[in-house]
């Protein structure tokens, strides 16, 4: 082992292995499963529109399709879509996720190679919630990678490449638009390491608002070629409306779905509003505090967004969790990462278990499956908060015998 | 004195204006009793009345005063609904039960899918659209039959171009097209109190003519059971109202022969003739072989379809004794089930799975026939099931094959808002089964969405199988297993969610305000 991280052998023989994996079965299995993708990124639903664009019917004039037409587009023109063919174009964006991911961090550390490299790799490509949602071909899949592309170039300072990877990614969940603010930011500082020594913003303010115009630029060139896709305006209300107002509740990972079945009619408008506003009260704050370390505000809303959005599957969380390898420096201020491990791991049985006693075995109810994963947003606001807490604590030292570090 | 003459026919002129203004009406009623293979009786009652002359209202002209309606036979209370709604033709059959074509054959009227079924064609334009209006006649309906027709709200209503009008529809200019709308509800549970209105409608009600022997005791008895309501118009004639009972009672229910009187399968006879009705017929159906006896020996005998015709007006004034029309088998010891399906074409509709999320929907139609044939294939599902179309296969005998499918429509549904209306065409070869496989899955419901016994599952309506030129079949209903939420606990999970919400926010914005401090610690 050590000496395949050494070679640097270490991420094609992931990749292979990955791409071993992708060829099994295994997601003829998964492909059902609610945890790893929802009806917003299911290869089911996706299927089913791109069947319906083939034969000459708007997928988006009913409730099942809502995915962006930029998929369509791709999957009727250039890519195939027979499934050993996806599940390889799936693996390989979960590669260039890895890839971009190690890339991150030798950007971070501004080295072109370190012995952490495999590593890295390894925390992305064997990640269960990562590679589960890929194996079940859903679309959280490119949502990642785009995530990560957009913040590899943002930290190599291409601004136009980030731009546009974010605005492709904007196209396929509207909630990542609170990366944007971060990413912005980056592109204007840099993405080395001040975590340990906090000072004022000192990156170039004047260029945010041309940045800011060229994300316009490319995100309404996308609207346009959507349109001109699909034919009309109906994708947005069926793909970003449906993040805003929940027309479906199908079961997921998240804290939405059951408190909207549960919801009383007349609330229903109004705290729909509160739960997408309240994804947008954190930007501001964290953008502030981490004005020196703009790659770690982005990590921490990535952990809001995989906590609090309307339809994450495991891949949202998955992604805050593996971003962590990027972040060493913050490991010994951790206070709980036991505690949150064990949330997580209780989390991660729990949910299939509790999920498959509630609708096939009919053995339990629909409160077994809620509550395990109010487990699991515990488990991920434990790593927020504690990723936060870290985060900040390292600045004022490595603790002394004697003293004690708290908050006013 | 040459004023006298003419002031009498001013006087008359009123009289005259009156009798063009109202229509002549006839009422026609006939019942038809047949035996079916299986030593069933199916009895078919018609009553059809005919306002002479009239035209359906056309809903350009639904501002302005409707002309006054003066019926002595119409219906009333119907004749209001179809005016103030605009409605040129109308389809409302109550069933229940399953009409089994392979021992019945087909039935005499072809509505015969269980449950509640509506569908009306009316004209586009004017003040309210065809949508408002077919709200309100669901409605007006719900209230004239007693029937929950009012849940054939949007969520069920489809506009399927199968279901061709059976009368004509008035040319309205191209602007003012004619549209259908169809609705359907299988878990309507017809009795009584649906048989009451019905016979309010009948000019003789359940006094006297063939309506007599609507008896709810036998009736709601029956193996199978369904009224229907059938408004259309006949250009050459009229506006028609026709109403309709269907039944098929067992006789060998209670014996081991297939005997049958009017007493036996209604417990009533006719005492007396109905006497608004110009036609009063009974046709009885006789068999094409083997010995049997009728009694009374009819009248007369229709050759072609080889019936036996009681006409009752022709009858003597009073009935000398209550007309109770038998039919016996001297012969047989005791009747020999004959099971040759009396279809060629037939189909079964099965909801695969036992999930709560997902299943799949299997379709075998069967043609027993020497030539192919084409047919249409109907599914009408409300949303919350939802077909994935990419997932059809059709296959006969396990091998797969892509040459039944012709083409087809789709319109997709929306959550919570419009059904799903799905057609193919198909072509069934000859003397084969074919398969038709696609995987569904199951909608998840806000907990203010389901019905009160939300764990008795929810009633899909019934698939309709239309052959090329032939008469409608529907399928059974199914019977869907929804996964529920808890009930009892919006507040908890309310409260719940919002309470870890409400913590890991404050989490956060505790760490990120609150200045750090180093603080000594007291080492004891």
């Amino acid at each position: 082992m050590k000496s395949l991280v050494d070679t640097g052998a270490l991420f094609p023989a992931l990749v292979v292995g990955r791409l071993l994996l992708a060829l099994t079965n295994a997601s003829d299995v998964l492909k059902h499963n609610h945890q790893l993708s929802t009806p917003l990124t299911s290869y089911l639903n996706l299927q089913e529109g791109i069947y319906l664009f083939k034969n000459g019917i708007d997928p988006y004039s009913g409730g099942v399709f809502r995915q962006s037409p930029l998929f369509l587009a791709l999957f009727t023109t250039v890519l195939p879509t027979s499934r050993i063919a996806c599940s390889l174009i799936w693996t390989i964006s979960d590669a260039i996720g890895a890839w971009a991911l190690v890339q991150l961090w030798r950007a971070r550390q501004r080295v072109a190679q370190t012995s952490r490299d495999g590593l890295i790799a390894a925390a992305y490509l064997l990640n269960p919630y990562l590679f589960l949602p890929t194996l079940a071909l859903s679309t959280s899949t490119f949502e990642n990678t785009l995530a990560l592309l957009s913040l590899l170039f943002a930290a190599r300072g291409h601004a136009s490449p980030s731009l546009l990877a974010a605005a492709i990614l904007l196209q396929l969940s509207l909630s990542s638009v609170v990366l944007l603010a971060p990413l912005v930011l980056l592109l204007a500082s840099s993405p080395v390491s001040q975590l340990a020594s906090p000072r004022a913003f000192s990156g170039n303010v004047k260029i945010i608002i041309p940045l800011l115009v060229e994300f316009l630029v490319y995100t309404s060139v996308l609207t346009l070629v959507s349109a001109l896709v699909s034919g009309g305006w109906a994708w947005i209300p069926q793909t970003w409306g449906a993040i805003l107002t929940l027309p479906d509740l199908t079961p997921n990972v998240g804290l939405w779905w059951y408190f909207f079945t549960e919801m009383f009619d007349h609330f229903r408008p109004f705290f729909l509003m509160v739960f997408s506003i309240h994804l947008l009260i954190y930007i501001a704050p964290v953008c502030i505090k981490f004005q020196y370390d703009y790659l770690y505000a982005a990590f921490i809303l990535l952990g809001v967004l995989g906590t609090f959005k309307s339809y994450p599957t495991m891949a949202d969380p998955g992604l805050f969790l593996s971003m962590i390898a990027l972040f060493p420096e913050i490991y010994p201020y951790l206070r709980y990462p036991i505690v949150t491990t064990l949330l997580h791991l209780h989390a991660a049985l729990l949910m299939p278990l509790f999920h498959h006693l509630w609708l096939n075995q009919g053995t339990g109810n629909a409160n077994f499956f809620y509550a395990s994963t109010l487990v699991f947003a515990c488990a991920n606001g434990a790593a927020l908060t504690d990723c936060v807490w870290a985060g900040l604590r390292i600045a004022i030292g490595p603790p002394q015998e004697g003293f004690s570090v708290v908050q006013e | 004195m040459p004023r006298k003459p003419r002031l009498v026919w001013l006087l008359c002129l009123p009289l005259l204006a009156a009798s063009h203004s109202i229509p002549s009406e006839t009422f026609e009623e006939e019942l038809h009793v047949r035996a079916l293979p299986d030593g069933k009786v199916a009895s078919r009652f018609s009553f059809s009345v005919l306002l002479e002359g009239t035209s359906p209202r056309n809903p350009q002209n639904l501002s302005a005063e409707d002309e006054s309606q003066h019926y002595t036979l119409f219906p009333l209370t119907l004749g209001q609904i179809l005016r103030e709604y605009a409605v040129t033709e109308l389809h409302l059959t109550l069933n229940a039960g399953n009409w089994n074509y392979g021992r019945w054959g087909y039935p005499d009227e072809v509505d015969v899918g269980s449950g509640a079924e509506l569908w009306a064609w009316m004209g586009e334009g004017g003040t309210a659209t065809v949508d408002e209006r077919w709200r309100g006649l669901r409605n007006a309906l719900a209230g004239l039959f007693c029937a929950s027709l009012g849940s054939l709200d949007e969520l069920r209503t489809t506009s399927p171009a199968l279901f061709a009008p059976s009368g004509g529809l008035p040319d309205w200019g191209m602007h003012n097209p004619h549209e259908i709308r169809h609705a359907s509800l299988p878990s309507e549970h017809v009795c009584t109190e649906n048989l009451t209105p019905f016979l309010k409608l009948l000019p003789c009600k359940s006094l006297s003519g063939i309506a007599t022997l609507l008896n709810p005791h036998r009736l709601f008895d029956a193996d199978w059971h369904g009224m229907g309501l059938h408004v259309s118009w006949l250009p050459e004639a009229g506006v028609q109202a026709r109403l309709t009972f269907q039944s098929v009672t067992d006789p060998l229910r209670s014996s081991d022969k297939r005997d049958w009187s009017f007493a036996s399968i209604f417990d009533r006879k006719i005492e007396r003739r109905c006497p608004s009705a110009t036609a009063s017929h009974v046709v009885v159906s006789l068999p094409d072989n083997g010995a049997y006896s009728i009694q009374p020996p009819p009248p007369s005998i229709d050759r072609a379809s080889n019936a036996a015709v009681f006409d009752l007006k022709k009858e003597p004034v009073e009935f000398d004794a209550p007309l109770d029309i038998s039919m016996q088998w001297p012969n047989d010891e005791g009747f020999e089930y004959n099971l040759v399906p009396q279809t060629p074409l037939s189909v079964r509709r099965l909801l695969h799975g036992s999930s709560q999320d997902r299943g799949s929907l299997a379709v075998s139609i069967s043609n027993s026939g020497n030539e192919s044939v084409s047919v249409a294939y109907l599914e009408t599902l409300p949303w919350i099931v939802q077909v994935y179309l990419h997932s059809m296969t059709f296959s006969i005998n396990g091998v797969p094959r892509d040459d039944i499918l012709r083409n087809f429509t789709y319109v997709p549904p929306i959550p919570h808002a419009r059904a799903m209306e799905l057609t193919l065409n198909l072509e069934i070869p000859a003397r084969s089964t074919v398969l038709l496989k696609m995987d569904v899955t199951k909608a998840f419901l806000r907990y203010t969405e389901h019905p009160p016994d939300a764990q008795r599952g929810w009633d899909l309506p019934p698939a309709v199988l239309v052959p090329h030129g032939g008469k409608r079949m529907y399928t059974p209903t199914l019977l869907l297993d929804l996964a529920t939420p808890d009930f009892s606990m919006p507040y908890n999970v309310i409260i719940f969610s919002c309470s870890l919400v409400a913590f890991i926010f404050g989490s956060v914005f505790n760490l990120l305000t609150r200045k750090f401090v180093v603080v000594k610690v007291e080492s004891k």
